[in-house]
């Protein structure tokens, strides 16, 4: 908890002078308000005693100061909303960018602590909570002063109204409570009913190719919607708990106030009260009945401590880190040197630069884990690989990027557009990082360039494409086009991109991809990236025969020589390979060219048995 | 140079025109469609805004008849009178939340059901992208957002129109002096918060589309961290991501600086009048009043005229403001209107016994009549899917003649599933005519084929249902079909249980497939188009069903996924970028020399 207050203590006091000046506007407004009922009353009972002497003097003090005070109360409460708001807004931000960059710099390591939709919540959700602790530290105390001081006031005018106040208060917080526990309970019932409602209509759309061919969408509405009956009812029953409950909390107030007003009549009648003083006393009652409110301020502290604690556990994620070193010239050789991690152990393997290794193994033998070792996805436990002589965990953070393209059997698409995802790996590397977007125009660039491309909605470009306006138009931008349409070519994927409605220029958001495509995609992005190492994971495993023949193909000729890893299930892809990496149960059982291990029956059965 | 397109099938890109439109309308249908919950939630609000009539009346004459004249039993019954007043107002309080309610309910009803036919219609159009589980849970949300905002809208604006007309009352009967001191800067107020609300609502909006975007993004990055690391781009990822914060953060200040003007205008209606009261108080009690008078010209503007004007301020302000965003956004993401499903829904599940679907919606004028048989006849059909981008079929000319089997080969990308779709009516083409039965493919009613596509569709329901979804079938005919198709495995054995409950999850992919199957097989449509259909069935149970579908009569289009389906059609349509070639296998190794490569890679690989 300690590192969480820390967190929100910090990110506070860089938000500027928001803050205190809220803190300021909170506590002045406050203090008018408190000071405005006794004003007001003064005001009253001066005027009327004026009315039997001759000077209204010191009734026109009491008016100005009350009008002195409204004018305060006026002015402190539009800082104190605009105070809010901005302060909220800096330390929310302040928190979520640090939040955001140690995510990213402790890599996919982050999605095996917390699911992805938890590091969402906690980034954004939480975040904008714990931002909004100075919020509720003022609002809380702006809501004390004038609730305690109320009471204070009451109880020197005449005790007797503050026990009656007291009494009231205290009824109140029962109600809410019980309203509390009533809610949670019929909330659930309403909950799951919109969950089965969500449920059945990711079922249909994930048939809406059938539907429509069907034409039964009108049918399938009404399916979809089949429980919306027993959603009104959990919805009726909501709104009774809510309505008895607003009831009963909304009549201690005026009713509290009353029984003030009556107690007071009363010694207002037996002449110990003025009318001006009856007046603050009835104020006072109905600021002191804010009490509750002011509790729910201290529970909403309380939510924005726990918040930025769940922000301060992204902080406990271990960031990669990254050497110094840059790669020497080479051909991309890959070495494991006693390599032992939970599931895999290899020594002494040596990939030689420009080769074609296939890694093949049963599932669960350890091929992917190999895979991503080669390409420092993972560390070992022990042991070290080496590119070109270099170990993966002394090479800095660009060289290393530059030189190992990736592809996933399931690979995610980053970017606004099909040819952004393409370009993730290949274009922002060779960029100098002096803080910003490195080199986000280029993309922009050859959008006008390729002039098919020229309707993708400008709207959409971010102002950093201005960055490099200046630039001589075309060059880098052409040369960035070149680079991934080569590789889209080469992955097979250029000539379904060109068919989207606006080609590489697509957003990712209305590219209906198929998996196979999508692989394509993912295929296009490593064959840009990496300069020395391709390692593809199982990456052509949603493609038809022919197209992974097509990419096969590409990839045996690959023209600049580049060392290949390929995890593949395929008896053809080992065939083809230069060497196989023979894999079972963690351990490397051969390396050598396929037609020397197939002599191997143990060998043989990897491609025979078991399940697809 | 290739002409543009004629055809303007591209519904989802015409939208936000009409969005301004549709929002007002919906809440007009939502306030009027039920008068009589209107007129309950106007008599309620009557009685609830009575304490506000009586609350300045009461106090004065409790002080001036009573307390002051040395009439406490006077003071006391006044004071009584208006406990009982906010007696009877918690009752109609209580009333008016179930009165708000029974319009908020059903104009729940009416936005989910929008929802979710739109979605349904729009993620088959060809625009449409199957929409993930996240994009359903945020229009679910959206549309609770969009009711609570719509019941506080409908109670803060009936509280302040109510308790305004009581405090007018109640001043003009009090002192209606004191009425010209209270109400010119109350309206004053009011008139400045109206006119503060068209930027607030800007504000708002801009502020809810730039935490959309940052959402996005975060949920983009979390979910892509593997692969940004591979691609070395946290740097690239991450200026991105700093990008949006910066400007939801300037957003967000952006509507904290508009929402403290709004402030003002609150001030200048809420506490001016208390000034001026007091200011005026020696020309009030010139005029004969009593001091108690002021004092209860004070409780109206303090106990009732200032908490309504907030209210409103709040139910104006936040919730109307947000009420307006997610409605637009609802009504941009689900234009249609859901006429056709005003009807409260009937049934839940499919009928199971009302024969093969009947046309719905545009997709069956009556007036062109019914194709005849399954042949389908296609001339210079092109096709693109952008007006920018290649075509994806190019002035193709192809016959199928009523019951040929044919299959379609090719790389992906092709267009295999895109001829599909053309076929089956679900994409229109550009130029060029495609008629199946003699009519045009988009107008043939939805019995006059079946498409089965790669993604299999099973519902939440008993495997009966789902098997019956296109048919009439007799537990018999479905029973036989199963075991033809080598479905059985579905049940337990051939006596399967068809009224038992299929859990769509639970089901693999292939059994998936295989429930589609069975349902195509029995519909009657004469053309059955089975579009990669059968991928994740193993060869020889791909082989079995193909074969039961070639003796089912009527016409065949297989996609092929694997080459061994077109060993098995009787014609082969070859397609490879942009151009098509049909013919018997013979005629295809003889003229295309992709085709007699492909055909040399027959033999099925092992796979591990």
């Amino acid at each position: 908890m300690r590192a969480a207050d820390r967190l929100v203590t910090n990110a506070v006091r860089r938000s500027g002078p928001w803050p205190a000046v809220l803190a300021l506007a909170s506590i002045a407004g406050a203090a008018g308000e408190l000071a405005l009922p006794y004003l007001a009353g003064r005001t009253v009972d001066s005027f009327v005693s004026a009315g039997s002497h001759v000077s209204a003097r010191p009734a026109m003090t009491w008016l100005v100061a009350c009008a002195v005070v409204v004018a305060g109360i006026m002015l402190c409460e539009s800082a104190a909303v605009w105070a809010r708001g901005a302060s909220c807004a800096h330390a929310a931000a302040r928190l979520r960018s640090s939040a955001l960059r140690h995510v990213l710099g402790a890599g996919p390591a982050a999605t095996r602590r917390f699911p992805e939709g938890e590091l969402v919540t906690r980034a954004g959700l939480n975040a904008e909570e714990a931002g909004r602790a100075p919020e509720s530290v003022t609002g809380a105390l702006a809501l004390l002063v004038p609730t305690v001081g109320a009471l204070v006031a009451l109880t020197l005018i005449d005790p007797v109204l503050t026990v009656t106040l007291v009494a009231g208060i205290a009824l109140i917080l029962l109600v809410l409570r019980a309203f509390l526990r009533a809610t949670t309970a019929i909330a659930g019932g309403y909950q799951e009913v919109q969950g089965e409602i969500a449920a059945r209509l990711v079922d249909a759309l994930s048939g809406a190719r059938t539907i429509a061919a069907a034409g039964t969408a009108g049918r399938e509405t009404r399916r979809v919607l089949g429980p919306l009956d027993r959603l009104r009812r959990h919805g009726m029953e909501l709104w009774r708990a809510n309505a008895s409950a607003g009831v009963r909390a909304g009549l201690v107030v005026p009713l509290v106030e009353v029984a003030v007003l009556a107690a007071g009549g009363l010694r207002l009648a037996s002449g110990t009260l003025t009318i001006g003083e009856l007046y603050a006393a009835a104020r006072y009652a109905v600021l002191g009945a804010a009490l509750s409110t002011a509790l729910g301020h201290v529970g909403g502290l309380a939510r924005a401590r726990a918040a930025a604690a769940r922000v301060a556990e992204l902080f406990e994620l271990p960031l990669t880190r990254h050497g110094a070193l840059e790669l020497p010239a080479g051909r991309g050789t890959v070495e494991f040197c006693g390599v032992r991690t939970p599931g895999l152990s290899v020594d002494g393997l040596v990939i030689p630069g420009g080769s074609v290794t296939a890694v093949v193994g049963r599932s669960g033998a350890g091929k992917s884990l190999l895979a991503a070792l080669a390409a420092r996805l993972a560390d070992p436990a022990r042991g070290t690989v080496l590119l070109d002589g270099v170990p993966l965990r002394e090479l800095d953070r660009v060289s290393l990027r530059r030189a190992v393209g990736y592809a996933f059997e399931r690979p995610v698409l980053v970017g606004d557009t099909v040819g952004e995802a393409i370009g993730l790996g290949a274009l922002h590397l060779d960029a100098p990082r002096i803080g910003g977007r490195p080199e986000g125009g280029r993309l922009g660039d050859w959008r006008s360039e390729g002039g098919r491309l020229g309707d993708g909605r400008p709207g959409d470009r971010r102002p950093e494409g201005g960055r490099l306006g200046d630039r001589r138009p075309g060059s880098g931008g052409f040369v960035a086009f070149e680079r991934i349409s080569e590789a889209a070519v080469a992955a097979r994927a250029d000539a379904f991109v060109r068919r989207l409605p606006a080609g590489y220029a697509t957003p990712l958001s209305d590219a209906p991809l198929s998996g196979g495509e999508r692989q394509r995609l993912g295929l296009a992005r490593a064959f840009a990236q990496g300069e020395r190492l391709l390692v593809l994971d199982d990456a052509t495993s949603s493609l038809d025969t022919v197209t992974e023949r097509q990419i096969g193909a590409a990839l045996t000729a690959d023209v600049r020589g580049r060392t290949r890893i390929i995890v593949a299930h395929r008896l053809a892809t080992a065939a083809q390979a230069d060497r196989v990496v023979w894999l079972d149960d963690g351990t490397v059982q051969g390396h050598a060219p396929h037609h020397e291990l197939w002599r191997d029956p143990r060998y043989r059965a990897v491609f025979q048995g078991g399940a697809p | 140079m290739k002409p543009l397109p004629l055809s303007g099938g591209r519904p989802a890109r015409s939208l936000p025109l009409s969005r301004r439109r549709a929002v007002r309308p919906l809440l007009r249908r939502a306030l009027l469609r039920r008068p009589y919950a209107l007129v309950r939630l106007c008599l309620w609000s009557v009685l609830e805004a009575a304490p506000a009539f009586l609350i300045g009346n009461a106090v004065a004459r409790a002080i001036e008849d009573g307390f002051v004249a040395e009439r406490p039993a006077t003071g006391l019954a006044w004071l009584a009178a208006l406990g009982c007043a906010w007696l009877v107002a918690a009752v109609a309080a209580r009333q008016v939340v179930l009165a708000v309610a029974a319009l908020a309910e059903p104009f729940r009803d009416d936005l989910l059901t929008r929802v979710v036919s739109g979605a349904l219609r729009h993620a088959g159009t060809p625009a449409g992208t199957a929409a993930d589980t996240a994009a359903v849970t945020r229009a679910g949300l959206q549309v609770e957002l969009a009711r609570d905002a719509f019941a506080a809208v409908v109670t803060t604006v009936r509280g302040f129109v109510f308790t305004v007309v009581s405090v007018v009352l109640g001043l003009l009967t009090l002192a209606p002096a004191a009425a010209l001191l209270v109400l010119p800067p109350f309206v004053a107020g009011l008139v400045l918060f109206l006119a503060s609300l068209p930027a607030l609502a800007r504000r708002q909006r801009d502020f809810l589309l730039a935490d959309e975007r940052l959402a996005e993004s975060m949920t983009a990055a979390a979910r892509g961290l593997r692969d940004i690391a591979a691609c070395g781009a946290e740097d690239h990822v991450g200026a991105g991501l700093a990008a949006r914060v910066d400007a939801q953060a300037s957003a967000a200040r952006g509507l904290a600086r508009v929402t403290a003007v709004r402030t003002v205008a609150l001030a200048v209606g809420a506490w001016l009048p208390v000034v001026l009261v007091l200011a005026g108080t020696p020309w009030l009690l010139g005029g004969g009043a009593g001091a108690g008078v002021v004092v209860g010209a004070l409780a109206y503007v303090t106990q009732s005229l200032a908490p309504a004007l907030n209210g409103l301020v709040q139910g104006l302000g936040v919730s109307g403001v947000s009420l307006v965003a997610t409605l637009r956004r609802i009504t941009a993401s689900a234009p249609d209107e859901p006429r056709a499903l005003e009807e409260p829904p009937t049934s839940d599940g499919p009928p199971t016994s009302d024969g093969p679907p009947a046309p719905e919606g545009a997709q069956a004028p009556a007036s062109l009549g019914s194709p005849r048989g399954g042949d389908v006849r296609l001339r210079g059909v092109s096709f693109a899917y952008g007006q920018h981008s290649s075509p994806v079929l190019d002035r193709l000319d192809l016959d199928i003649p009523q019951g040929d089997h044919l299959a379609v080969v090719g790389p992906s990308g092709a267009g295999k599933s895109t001829l599909a779709a053309l076929i089956s009516g679900l994409l229109r083409p550009d130029s060029g005519e495609i008629r199946v039965g003699g009519v045009p493919a988009d107008q043939a009613p939805p019995s006059a084929r079946v498409l089965i596509p790669q993604e299999a569709y099973v519902f939440r329901g008993t495997l009966h249902e789902n098997l019956a979804y296109l048919s009439d079938a007799t537990p018999g005919r479905i029973k036989a079909a199963m075991a033809l198709l080598g479905a059985t495995g579905l049940g337990a054995g051939l006596d399967a249980q068809l009224d038992a409950q299929l859990d769509p999850g639970a089901l693999s992919a292939g059994q998936r497939q295989l429930v589609a199957l069975v349902r195509a097989y029995l519909a009657p449509a004469p053309l059955v188009i089975l579009d990669e259909a059968t991928c994740h069935l193993d060869p020889a149970a791909e082989a079995r069903v193909e074969e039961a579908f070639a003796r089912r009569g009527g016409t065949l289009v297989v996609v092929a996924h694997r080459l061994t389906s077109a060993a098995r059609a009787r014609r082969i349509l070859l397609m490879d970028a942009g151009r098509a070639v049909a013919g018997t296998h013979d005629e295809l190794v003889r003229v295309s020399p992709t085709y007699a490569d492909l055909a040399g890679h027959w033999h099925p690989e092992p796979v591990s």
